[in-house]
């Protein structure tokens, strides 16, 4: 089998994908980016990924993009994980692999509110206000499944994964505390060897220059 | 299996919509106001508990999540052709339109938020208005310079369900970003847009009010440093 290349940013949806190949046990290369170095935006990174954005898996001689289609085709041409056996099952877990989405639009509108506009140019206290109770919603929600199970499917999946970025993001926005069935959900993610391995090859984010970001410190 | 969509006149569920017409499957349609407290109701929210359109009952279940719901309807109905099963050689780019689709979609509701719902102009941030239209614009970009070998619809073989799901990102898109550049898309768009279906998906319906009232919507001015 060719080699897999997964073209990365420490913290960022890539970190989703390095889980996945992690437990999978997918030998892979990594090649690692800054978002703030300008090295995206390189022509040799842009031939690549041509809208410069992370992650990229060079695989099965083609480069696949979008994090969550990269999860879903793994699960499709691998063994080990899968994206359901039944209608109900494939339903309930692409359901899951787009409110990733939904909650990782979230996520990033902050991180660029919070960490990307810097003074003078003014950011919207209002944006932040409202995203970040949708982000807690969002996080209700999750919490409101993992009372009644282990994993967000029940048994532990690829959609554990499409959350692994959002969870180790969130807490910079949101105080998990109020969240006791996710935060014992994370007790047993951070168990994982897997994830534990992904999360010492996952490298140093640049961006977040403090632990937490209140949308009030914002006017 | 009982289909019925909730759905808001120009929200993200013109997608399944547009799908479930082009899929020729019955179905029951609820129109909601996407500006009223309807969408906040206690049944709705039982529902879609975040309040969000679409939601597809099926069989009495919900589903949530629009793109899921083109990959599942798609593979519930196989012989409209509209899907690609796993082991097809397109199904790698379906599954990569599928989720770009909700790339573009994010900053569509970005833009529509600062624009529409921050409805004044101290509530927005002209310099995050400024880079969600530029980003918009290069994942338009990408979908101009895919069609410019000459493809009809997005996928080489043929139109299929990722068209209703990415279409909708540039016809919404076009309002916060000019794309008079971008000759494929436009003449992308022009033939989805002679598609009975989508013409039917898209006819304004009676007594509820449009989310976009203009055919642009200018970044404010950024002060300068």
């Amino acid at each position: 089998m060719s080699q897999v290349i997964l073209h990365h940013v420490p913290l960022s949806r890539s970190f989703r994908i390095l889980w996945l190949l992690e437990e999978m046990g997918i030998t892979y290369d990594l090649k690692t980016y800054s978002i703030r170095d300008g090295s995206l935006r390189a022509p040799a990174f842009l031939e690549i990924s041509p809208s410069g954005r992370v992650p990229a898996l060079e695989i099965d001689g083609m480069t696949q993009f979008e994090s969550a289609a990269i999860i879903e085709y793994l699960c499709e041409s691998r063994d080990g994980f899968c994206v359901g056996e039944t209608a109900q099952e494939r339903l309930r877990f692409r359901e899951w692999m787009g409110f990733a989405e939904t909650q990782g639009s979230i996520l990033t509108t902050l991180n660029l509110q919070h960490l990307f506009i810097r003074p003078p140019a003014k950011v919207s206290a209002d944006v932040l206000k409202v995203e970040t109770a949708r982000l807690k919603k969002t996080l209700a929600m999750m919490e409101e499944a993992l009372t009644e199970r282990d994993y967000l499917l029940g048994a532990f999946s690829a959609v554990d994964c499409m959350f692994g970025w959002n969870l180790r993001a969130a807490p910079f926005y949101v105080d998990l505390a109020e969240f006791k069935a996710l935060e014992a959900y994370l007790d047993r993610i951070h168990a994982r060897p897997a994830y534990l391995r992904a999360v010492a090859n996952d490298g140093d984010q640049d961006f977040y220059e403090k632990p937490f970001y209140a949308a009030k410190d914002v006017t | 299996m009982k289909l019925t969509l909730h759905h808001a006149y120009q929200s993200r569920s013109q997608r399944v919509l547009w799908l479930l017409y082009e899929l020729g499957v019955e179905f029951e349609l609820i129109q909601h106001n996407f500006f009223d407290k309807s969408l906040r109701s206690e049944d709705y929210l039982a529902i879609s508990p975040a309040g969000r359109v679409p939601a597809l009952e099926i069989d009495g279940e919900a589903m949530l999540e629009s793109g899921a719901m083109v990959d599942y309807l798609c593979e519930c109905f196989p012989a409209a052709g509209l899907g690609r099963a796993v082991g097809d050689p397109e199904r790698r780019l379906f599954l990569d339109l599928l989720h770009y689709a909700e790339t573009i979609g994010q900053h569509c509701a970005n833009l529509t938020q600062s624009h529409l719902v921050l409805y004044e102009d101290w509530m927005r941030s002209p310099t995050q208005m400024g880079l969600e239209a530029k980003r918009l614009f290069v994942t338009l970009k990408r979908l101009d310079a895919m069609l410019s070998d000459g493809r009809e619809f997005l996928l080489p073989t043929g139109f299929s369900g990722v068209d209703c799901a990415v279409a909708y990102g540039a016809v919404i898109g076009q309002k916060f970003t000019d794309i008079s550049g971008l000759a494929h898309l436009q003449a992308y768009l022009t033939r989805i847009s002679n598609r009975p279906a989508f013409i039917k998906s898209w006819e304004k319906p009676k007594g509820v009010p449009a989310i976009y009232t203009k055919d642009f919507y200018e970044v404010p001015n950024v002060e300068k440093d």
